[in-house]
């Protein structure tokens, strides 16, 4: 895609699930090479593969065909190194341990010593804007402020990668593009490949530096758009022409990659069944 | 950080309005309870009332003349007034006609009727003819007083019983037992009635000197000994040593009474007529006390028997002729009389019956008389008076009136124990019962309490860690669930009733005193409580969100850590809402084991003891205090859960 190395390629891969007697293809053909350093949004209609191929990635779960290679290891030896920080669309902090050691989850398993650790939320914390809440607990704050710390947890370890499936999706509106700010700034800072599952076209245009259209039925990589807004990008960044022209885009390509994926996938096999939302490995 | 708005700014009001529904409800069971022992006590008052057993008895016989003649008197003419002791007793009030109660009564004298017509007025007798001989003999004068005045005695013991008179009136016995029994450590006692001096075991007690009064209610200066009789003077005086003769008057006296034989006296007639063939009658005071060995009535002067002879021979069920001792008599077949005839036929002491009797049947022959109904009082004769006969009632007792009250009301407060007491009577006895031992005494009933609540605590203690681990190998080894469930299920359905003595007795068997342990106690409780924490903490293992574990695993989190970090940490809210749950059996199989084990340190053999012993208010302060122990130790775990998972709590 880019002059950067990549650092995430994936070829040829595949993802089926048997459901009771029934078979659903959740993923087929994917072919993606993401460069390191790049902001790509995932975005496509429910059940088209987005979340299952990020979870491929993570090695949450393995592929029925093809190969993945995350920073130059398959995605098993990736996960145990600890390469990249998964911000998931539910903050999923837990209630028995105050934000601070929320925070410090992911140090304490990595072994680093208690001074350390308790060192490195402090200052993740700062960076996500949450300094003076150390001591307080997940249900006392906001669900944007909790989406907040489960990014500050998500960058504890320094990951190379950041994998975000839809996480603004249970935030209003407003809440959501301040968010989209901060994580811009963040990005902008910190400067590490970020992929995006979203299903807003416009925080994928905001956002991204690539956006992946896919289709459903089956799931597939339909195109990939590049977005050559200049980074930073601020609020009138949104109101530019080239905004909407890009979003518009995105539209077309969604549209009409889906027409066309519905008039020829008729003969896909099992495309009819659902895929399980949370399907395990 | 919490937003409850306004509510904040009035904390009291607040715990106000969660203390006042509460307290409403407890307020409203309080008041209900009061009709609710009224509904179930007064029946069992009736039955109390109606029960003869719980009557007073009263024996009545012929009363002699009030006031003694003055010596030298024989005879009284025709005109004069005649006044005899309790008359009242003789005369019905309800149906005052003079004429039928004369023939109801009859003068006699010496065992033998006088004939002598009279007329009856409310206070006595005036004569219409005149009678002669004298009225009385005297007898001796009484030894004494042997004390300050009360105590006399009969020269001959064997007088015991004749009349007496002080300065020319007559004394009348009587006395009442107390109502409490003395049990050796009780000193205060209640009567009836009566308010003469106190007779302990034959020993006469004064006011003043050997007791205090308090109405029907007296406090002894020393208790009595253990069922040492306990009686009250109600009349003129009591008999106080049958055997030595020696009585009690009420009243002091310096001059001793003197004794009197053939006293002219007032006495019953049977009812019934007289008409040479009637032979049934009936004795005026009902019902009868069966078996009444004061019972003497009387044909003109000779005294009839009750005797009951048995025939000779075995009732065999083919036999039919039978030998009595007499010749004659009222022949009965369990209680039914046979008509001489027609059911059977004599020949001087021999009874051949026209069918025989059935096997073991009760076969008997009354020589004078027999009670065919104590509760009409009628008494079947032999032989049937002939008119000019005046068949009387020297003497017989029958049940006068309940004990406890005129009415079920009366008899209900009067209860000593009640299915359902009121519950001020139950706040009443809480100061005493729970005070009635001093602490360091293991029959202290808050002692009993703090040692049971430690037994269940230490039960909840093991059987939390029990039902811990159990959970921990259902979720960690997948087989182990399936294996073991079942088992773990069928050991709950097992009643404790059953368990508890095969585990008392492997107990005893490794060197355990059991019944000064809380080992039992422990075992049983924790036994009962270990369930629903296993239960209940295998599905908090099995809680965790799936993100949750997506996240370890994003972590490369080892198994280990992701139980420690996650699973273990989520399942601590549903450990402690499970032992919740497990607590109040828990307390119950403490108690069960107690019980069965004979510990008498603890609540259970309290609560034995107190339903033994019939004392229904201390039960019910036992079984409230057993609830509020319950919800305290509820509430414990629930402080507990505060302090260790307070992320519950938002």
């Amino acid at each position: 895609m880019s002059a950067a190395p990549p650092i995430i390629e994936v070829a040829g891969v595949g993802k089926r699930f048997v459901v009771g007697k029934a078979e659903a293809v959740a993923l087929q053909d994917a072919d993606l090479t993401i460069a390191d350093g790049q902001f790509v949004s995932l975005i496509g209609p429910s059940g088209c593969g987005k979340t299952t191929l990020m979870r491929l990635i993570a090695d949450l779960i393995e592929p029925t065909e093809g190969s993945i290679s995350v920073a130059g290891k398959t995605p098993r030896q990736a996960r145990q190194d600890r390469e990249y920080g998964y911000v998931f669309q539910a903050p999923a902090l837990y209630e028995w341990r105050s934000v601070l050691a929320n925070v410090m989850l992911p140090l304490e398993i990595m072994g680093v010593p208690k001074a350390e650790r308790k060192a490195r939320a402090v200052t993740l914390l700062a960076m996500v804007g949450l300094e003076s809440f150390h001591r307080s607990y997940p249900w006392q704050l906001s669900g944007g402020m909790q989406q907040r710390v489960s990014i500050a947890r998500a960058l504890a370890m320094e990951p190379k990668i950041l994998l975000m499936d839809e996480p603004f999706g249970a935030l209003d509106e407003i809440t959501r593009e301040t968010m989209n700010f901060e994580l811009l700034r963040l990005w902008q800072e910190t400067r590490k490949t970020v992929v995006f599952v979203t299903h807003s076209i416009a925080e994928a245009v905001f956002l991204s530096s690539h956006i992946v259209v896919m289709t459903a039925r089956p799931g597939r990589i339909r195109e990939v758009i590049e977005v050559d807004l200049p980074y930073p990008r601020d609020a009138e960044t949104r109101e530019s022409e080239r905004f909407f022209e890009l979003t518009t885009r995105v539209r077309e390509a969604l549209r009409v990659g889906q027409a066309a994926a519905n008039a020829g996938g008729g003969a896909s096999s099992g495309a009819a069944a659902a895929i399980p939302k949370s399907a395990a490995d | 950080m919490s937003s409850t708005g306004s509510s904040d700014d009035r904390p009291l009001r607040r715990t106000a309005m969660r203390v006042v529904p509460i307290v409403a409800v407890l307020a409203v069971a309080v008041v209900l309870m009061y009709p609710v022992a009224l509904w179930l006590g007064l029946p069992l008052a009736r039955l109390r009332m109606e029960n003869l057993a719980n009557w007073l008895v009263n024996t009545t016989a012929a009363h002699p003349l009030r006031e003694a003649p003055a010596a030298g008197t024989t005879g009284a003419p025709a005109g004069a007034r005649l006044t005899f002791g309790a008359f009242e007793e003789l005369v019905a009030t309800e149906d005052a006609a003079p004429v039928r109660d004369v023939e109801r009564l009859v003068l006699v004298r010496g065992g033998e009727p006088v004939a002598a017509t009279f007329t009856l007025d409310g206070e006595g007798l005036v004569l219409q003819s005149a009678v002669e001989g004298p009225l009385l003999q005297w007898g001796d004068l009484l030894e004494g007083p042997l004390d300050a005045g009360h105590v006399f005695r009969f020269s001959d013991p064997a007088a015991l019983g004749s009349a007496l008179f002080l300065n020319g009136s007559l004394l009348e016995a009587g006395a009442v037992d107390s109502v409490e029994r003395a049990d050796g450590v009780n000193r205060e006692f209640t009567f009836s009635h009566g308010a003469g001096p106190v007779i302990v075991a034959g020993e006469l007690l004064v006011e003043g000197v050997g007791f205090e009064v308090d109405g029907n209610r007296v406090v002894l200066g020393r208790a009595p000994p253990f069922n040492a009789p306990v009686r009250r003077i109600s009349r003129d005086y009591a008999v106080l040593d049958a055997a030595a003769g020696t009585i009690a008057l009420a009243q002091p006296s310096a001059q001793a009474p003197q004794a009197a034989s053939a006293v002219l006296a007032l006495a019953e007639l049977l009812l019934g007529g007289v008409n040479g063939s009637n032979r049934t009658f009936q004795l005026q005071h009902t019902p009868l006390v069966e078996n009444d060995p004061a019972r003497r009535l009387v044909l003109n002067g000779q005294e009839l028997s009750a005797t009951a002879e048995r025939p000779q021979e075995r009732v065999d069920g083919e036999r039919a002729s039978f030998t009595f001792a007499g010749t004659r008599g009222v022949v009965t077949v369990n209680g039914a009389e046979l008509t001489e005839g027609r059911d059977y036929s004599r020949a001087g002491n021999v009874v051949t019956f026209v069918r025989p009797p059935a096997r073991n049947a009760q076969l008997r022959q009354y020589q004078d008389y027999l009670v065919s109904d104590p509760a009409s009082g009628t008494v079947t004769l032999a032989v049937a008076p002939v008119p000019g006969d005046k068949l009387w009632a020297a003497s017989y007792t029958y049940y006068d009136r309940p004990e406890c009250g005129a009415t079920p009301l009366e008899c209900f407060f009067t209860m000593p124990q009640h299915p359902m007491p009121f519950p001020h009577w139950i706040a009443q006895r809480i100061g005493p019962f729970l005070t009635a031992y001093p602490f360091a005494d293991s029959r202290n009933v808050v002692r009993a309490t703090i040692y049971t609540a430690a037994g269940t605590l230490l039960a909840l203690l093991l059987g939390g860690l029990v039902g811990v681990l159990l959970a921990v190998v259902f979720v960690a080894v997948r087989p182990a669930e399936r294996a073991l469930l079942p088992w773990v299920i069928a050991s709950q359905t097992v009643p404790i009733i059953a368990l508890v003595p095969v585990l008392l007795l492997l107990l005893g068997n490794v060197g355990v005193t059991v019944q000064t342990s809380l080992v039992p106690a422990t075992l049983i409780g924790a036994y009962i409580a270990f369930f629903p924490v296993a239960v209940g903490t295998v599905t908090g293992l099995r809680s965790v969100d799936p993100l949750a574990l997506d996240l370890m695993k994003s972590y490369a989190a080892s198994p280990l850590e992701v139980f420690w970090k996650v699973r273990f940490p989520a399942a601590v809210p549903f450990f402690f809402t499970s032992l919740k749950l497990g607590t109040a059996a828990a307390l119950v199989g403490a108690l069960v084991a107690e019980t069965e084990s004979n510990n008498r340190y603890g609540l259970g053999y309290a609560i034995v003891g107190q339903v033994q012993a019939g004392n229904v208010s201390d039960v019910w302060i036992l079984l409230i205090i057993s609830a509020l122990l319950g919800i305290g130790l509820v509430a414990l775990v629930g402080v507990a859960q505060r302090v260790l998972a307070p992320w519950e709590f938002r």
